[in-house]
């Protein structure tokens, strides 16, 4: 090869060949191609997501308005899938939220990054508005099938019935078939997708798993089901106290880069400079300001300038002396925590359960975002949890359950450091404890760190590791309370025993080795009994003091959880008479509808009334093939009115009769100190027909 | 009720026999009275020890341990009733066992009477403890009680000294330890039993902590060129070494050492036990302790006045830490290193603990390493100077 022809090669690889086109593509485009991103990654984690994000999507709504949520789904096989292992499914999602009104209906579920919740600084499931439209687009993919959307809010007197498909080129929403119908509800909105996907039931990243951690950190949700292979169940709400939804807060400079800092000085335009630091950022006073400008010496006129004329050199300098500025912690009253009593109420739903402990941190600040972290410990007596399997660990972000890559999560790796050990559980060297226990950890922040768009994992940063752990902790300490009850009762009731075993035996021997007569060993016998009754009324007496204890504590919890009940109910009462006086106001079409609204509710009532009186014997908390269901309605609304429930259960304790023991001075000494029945509330219903009907189905209207 | 302050001759079957017939009694007579029965035992610890020169080893207190029937004692007594039955019928047909064949005969029993199942042991701790609590009931060694542990440490070697054993059958054995060649003469743990004479007068007896490094002496001649007894405790001493160490000190009235490793559990497991006895064997050590040995060394300034290698304790180790601790501890509240008479000793104590220094007996070895001798030659220097504690 020539000198000359190497270097000409040499140019042609080093230079972009000619002809190719730089080309750029729409975040619809890139999305479709990585939907395994956020969290569409295979048939089973398509359905999951799916369910996930409508239902987030639907409490974020009802909560921003404060709407009582009730949100019914239904999955139905329509056949079997093209894809390998799959079926063709119907995915409906309905609830009695707002509404969204209908030049939104596009954005909400056919645009990437359309949302109302990005950076608000709030604590909201949803955050970016990505997920809805991935799931339409994951319907569009497999069926072929747009999504179908009927929605109506308060001020519409017709429901608008679309579907709507995701114009990738462009990203934009695009709907068809506009059809305006009658809706048997005032408002709400319901979504149908068909696509092809696999249901998982059971197993952590089941279907089942996702729907009982989401009514555990939801206690004011009630969820209507029907899924394929199960039939239908209701999760009764048990709470009527919508959360309370905090402003959202401004964000912390010290938590902005430099970048950020000067795009969001360029969104103000023409406000002047000081107040755009007092009104923009949080923790940053006009004493602040004063002090920070003296300390580094920057120039008094730039605070009367506007945005506008502030150079992005004086922007950065005044960056850096924000930074060198001690400032407060961001406040910590934006985070939306569920509640010790809620969430005592909520676990209740998870199923048989007779021992609970839950501790709710103080808000906080963890890597300088406010951060509240809620621990619930249950132990499970009818589930199928084995003692030496793992825990159940139940993972909430923003009250989101957590299915996926659990180990890299802040809150497994939180477990595993915590010494559940001298909490009286059984733990693996550097692994989560074992037992038929539910961990339960919910953390709730307005900037939560996920680590993948798909917010399956929360960051694991030392911080907030360190808060979790210290959640746990607290939770362990009354778990561990609790046992160590249950373990000196059982020492008493073992201590009894060995009165009666040992003590014949005794007297055997001593007859035998002093070859005493029989006359000898008859009245040694009838001496023992006397001793050994003493003995057994003593340790009886003993038990009885303790069980006295518990009861006084019990009594105490209830009423606690009877107030918050009380509470909950003059708030009932207040709402709803709000509403019959807004009612009066409205105009007569408007008042047909809630004429429906109040007809519809008080059917409900009286059907559960009528269940209530039918509802003993309670069906099994299983069906057919094991898997753990909560009550059907009639148990469940039944129950709502008097949960008697603990935060503490004394253990069971086996009755024994021997021919020593004394006679019981107290029937209470052999029962059980036991739960109102809590666990009622929560057992599954018979299936299908305790489904309360779903709203009529609309009749049609052609525009 | 035998004292037990002072040494005692070794009590006959018969009258244990009758002290645990006349308890089991009494036991029951209070049963038909529907009366707690109590077992008391003496309180085998340190804080109730007593140390007094004048007796030469640790005696108990007052203190006692008593055990009423009720829920949480009636599985120890029960047990404690089980094991006895056992311990009597050996006693009665002369049976002899150690505690590991006492474990097993209760499984035996248990498994032929299934009445008997909720008193099975667990482990041989379990059963162990049951018959030492029996002996502290009843003041009675357990030798006495027909249960012998494994013979083991006190190999002895001498050219002049004549044993004396009265075996079980009456009959009598003489043993003359300069007829046994290069083989040791063994103690039994019933010393009692043995009488002692010598051939030729014997100038003194050195007890050395290592089974090994008393060999060595032996066999470079030691005992040829000094009228003299050597034994190898073989580490904590045994009671078969203890009681032989005493029948020595009490026929033979000559000058004992004792020459081991200059470290904290020498001195307090080692050497004390020789001397004085242990808290935990309170009512034995009046047979089984020899007040009158000395401690030969190794002694702190020998380390500097023959250059001994000595080395630091190593503090991470759990059983040398545990045994710093326990010196510290003992110079608190052990009676006999606060006894004045013993000063020299818990000043060497209170040495290890500050500088937490140790030297090993073999260090001698290190002077002069092409002498065989000089390890001999260093140990009878010391004892003509008088340099022993």
């Amino acid at each position: 090869m020539t000198k000359k022809s190497a270097q000409t090669e040499e140019n042609a690889a080093s230079k972009p060949r000619a002809g190719k086109k730089i080309t750029s593509s729409s975040t619809a485009e890139y999305f479709s191609k990585n939907l395994q991103q956020v969290g569409f990654s295979s048939p089973t984690k398509a359905v999951l997501t799916t369910v996930k994000e409508a239902v987030d999507n639907s409490l974020d709504a009802c909560e921003d308005n404060g709407i009582l949520p009730e949100i019914n789904l239904t999955i139905v096989k329509l056949g079997a899938g093209t894809m390998k292992n799959t079926d063709k499914l119907k995915i409906t999602v309905d609830d009695n939220g707002p509404g969204i009104h209908e030049e939104d209906i596009s954005k909400v579920f056919g645009e990437y990054l359309a949302s109302s919740k990005f950076g608000r600084g709030r604590c909201s499931r949803g955050q970016q508005g990505i997920g809805i439209s991935a799931a339409t687009t994951w319907a569009l993919q497999t069926t072929a099938t747009p999504v179908r959307v009927i929605t109506k809010t308060k001020d519409q007197r017709k429901a608008v019935s679309c579907s709507v498909e995701v114009d990738l080129k462009n990203n934009k929403g695009i709907t068809r078939d506009r059809q305006t119908i009658d809706w048997d509800r005032p408002h709400g909105t319901s979504v149908e997708f068909i696509l092809e996907g696999r249901v998982q039931l059971n197993g952590e990243a089941g279907l089942l798993s996702y729907l009982r951690g989401n009514v555990l950190v939801n206690p004011h949700l009630t969820l209507n089901y029907t899924l394929p292979e199960i039939g239908s169940a209701t999760y009764e709400r048990v709470t009527k106290d919508v959360p309370h939804v905090p402003e959202a807060i401004e964000p912390h400079p010290h938590t902005m880069k430099l970048g950020e800092f000067l795009s969001h000085a360029r969104i103000f335009g023409r406000v002047r400079l000081q107040n755009w630091l007092k009104t923009g950022f949080s923790r940053m006073g006009d004493k602040v300001i004063t002090d920070m400008w003296k300390a580094q010496k920057l120039s008094p006129q730039l605070l009367n300038k506007t945005l506008e004329s502030v150079t992005d050199e004086n922007l950065k300098a005044i960056y850096t002396a924000v930074q060198a500025t001690q400032l407060m912690a961001p406040s910590t009253q934006s985070v939306v925590s569920i509640g010790e009593d809620a969430m005592s109420l909520s676990v209740e739903r998870l199923g048989e359960i007779d021992f609970f402990a839950v501790a709710t941190r103080k808000p906080t600040i963890c890597d300088f975002k406010p951060m509240q972290v809620e621990v619930a410990i249950a132990r499970v007596t009818g589930g199928k949890i084995d003692g030496d399997e793992p825990v159940q660990v139940l993972r909430f972000a923003n009250r989101v359950p957590l299915q996926f890559d659990k180990s890299a999560c802040a809150i497994v790796k939180a477990i595993t450091t915590v010494n559940w050990r001298s909490y009286g559980l059984r733990q693996p060297k550097d692994a989560v404890p074992t037992g038929p226990y539910i961990l339960a950890v919910s953390v709730v922040s307005p900037f939560i760190k996920f680590k993948n768009a798909s917010k399956e994992t929360i960051d694991a940063s030392d911080e907030l590791v360190e808060e979790i752990r210290r959640a746990l902790m607290q939770a362990g300490q009354r778990l561990s309370r609790h046992l160590s009850r249950e373990n000196k009762a059982a020492d008493l009731e073992e201590k009894i025993l060995h009165l009666e075993k040992f003590g014949p035996v005794l007297v055997d021997t001593l007859v035998r080795i002093t070859k005493s007569s029989d006359k000898r060993k008859l009245a040694a016998y009838e001496g023992l009994k006397k001793i050994l009754g003493r003995d057994t009324t003593e340790a009886q007496s003993k038990l009885e003091t303790a069980e006295t204890a518990l009861d006084v504590a019990n009594t105490a919890r209830k009423k606690r959880l009877k107030s918050f009940r009380d509470e909950d109910s003059a708030y009932e009462d207040t709402q709803s008479k709000n509403r019959e006086s807004s009612d009066e106001n409205e105009g007569d079409d408007e008042s047909g509808d809630r004429d429906d609204e109040h007809q519809d509710d008080s059917e409900s009532v009286q059907s559960s009334k009528k269940s209530k009186s039918k509802s003993a014997p309670l069906a099994s908390s299983k069906d057919k093939k094991g898997v753990d269901l909560p009550k059907g309605k009639k148990g469940a609304k039944a129950s709502t009115k008097d949960l008697g429930i603990l935060s503490v259960f004394a253990p069971e304790k086996a009755a024994t009769k021997g021919k020593f023991r004394a006679p019981l001075k107290s029937k209470k000494t052999a029962k059980a100190v036991k739960p109102s029945k809590p666990a009622k509330a929560v057992k599954p219903s018979k299936p299908a027909k305790s489904v309360k009907p779903a709203a009529k189905k609309p009749a049609i209207h052609k525009k | 009720m035998v004292s037990i302050n002072k040494p005692r001759k070794g009590r006959v079957n018969a009258d244990i026999m009758q002290q645990c017939l006349s308890l089991c009694d009494t036991m029951l007579g209070d049963l038909e009275k529907a009366k707690r029965p109590i077992l008391r035992a003496i309180k085998c610890s340190l804080d109730n020890s007593l140390y007094d020169h004048r007796v030469g080893f640790l005696t108990p207190g007052d203190k006692k341990v008593s055990t009423e029937l009720n829920v949480s004692s009636v599985k120890k007594m029960s047990r404690a009733v089980f094991m006895l039955e056992i311990l009597l019928r050996n006693i009665e047909t002369g049976s002899v066992n150690t505690k590991r064949e006492l474990y097993y005969m209760s499984k035996g029993e248990i498994k032929h009477s299934p009445i008997l199942k909720p008193l099975d042991f667990a482990d041989q701790d379990e059963s162990d403890s049951v018959v030492d609590f029996i002996c502290e009931m009843i003041e009675a060694y357990r030798e006495e009680m027909n249960c012998f542990a494994n013979d083991r440490g006190g190999q002895t070697y001498s050219q002049q000294l004549i044993v004396t054993e009265t075996l079980t059958d009456g009959g009598k054995a003489v043993i003359d330890l300069s007829q046994l060649g290069t083989s040791p003469f063994q103690p039994k743990n019933r010393p009692q039993n043995l009488m002692l004479s010598t051939k030729k007068k014997i100038d003194f007896a050195l007890v050395i902590e290592s089974e090994g490094t008393a060999n060595t002496l032996v066999s470079n001649g030691f005992t040829k060129r000094h009228n003299s007894i050597i034994i190898g405790a073989g580490g904590v001493p045994s009671n078969a070494v203890r009681g032989w160490v005493k029948r020595i000190q009490d026929q033979l009235k000559i000058p004992i050492f004792f020459y081991g490793d200059l470290d904290a559990y020498t001195l307090q497991n080692i050497y004390r036990t020789l001397k004085a006895g242990s808290a935990s064997s309170l009512i034995r050590n009046s047979d089984f302790s020899a007040p009158d040995v000395k401690f030969l060394g190794v002694l702190p300034e020998d380390i500097k006045k023959y250059d001994l290698n000595d080395y630091a304790v190593n503090e991470k180790d759990v059983a040398e830490g545990r045994s710093l601790k326990k010196a510290k501890d003992a110079l608190q509240n052990d009676p006999f290193f606060k006894d004045k008479r013993n000063r020299g000793l818990a000043e060497i104590l209170e040495w290890l603990y500050k500088t937490k220094r140790r030297c090993e007996q073999q260090a001698y070895y290190a002077v002069a390493p092409r002498d065989p001798q000089m390890a001999e030659k260093i140990i009878v220097e010391k004892i003509k100077r008088g340099n022993f504690v």
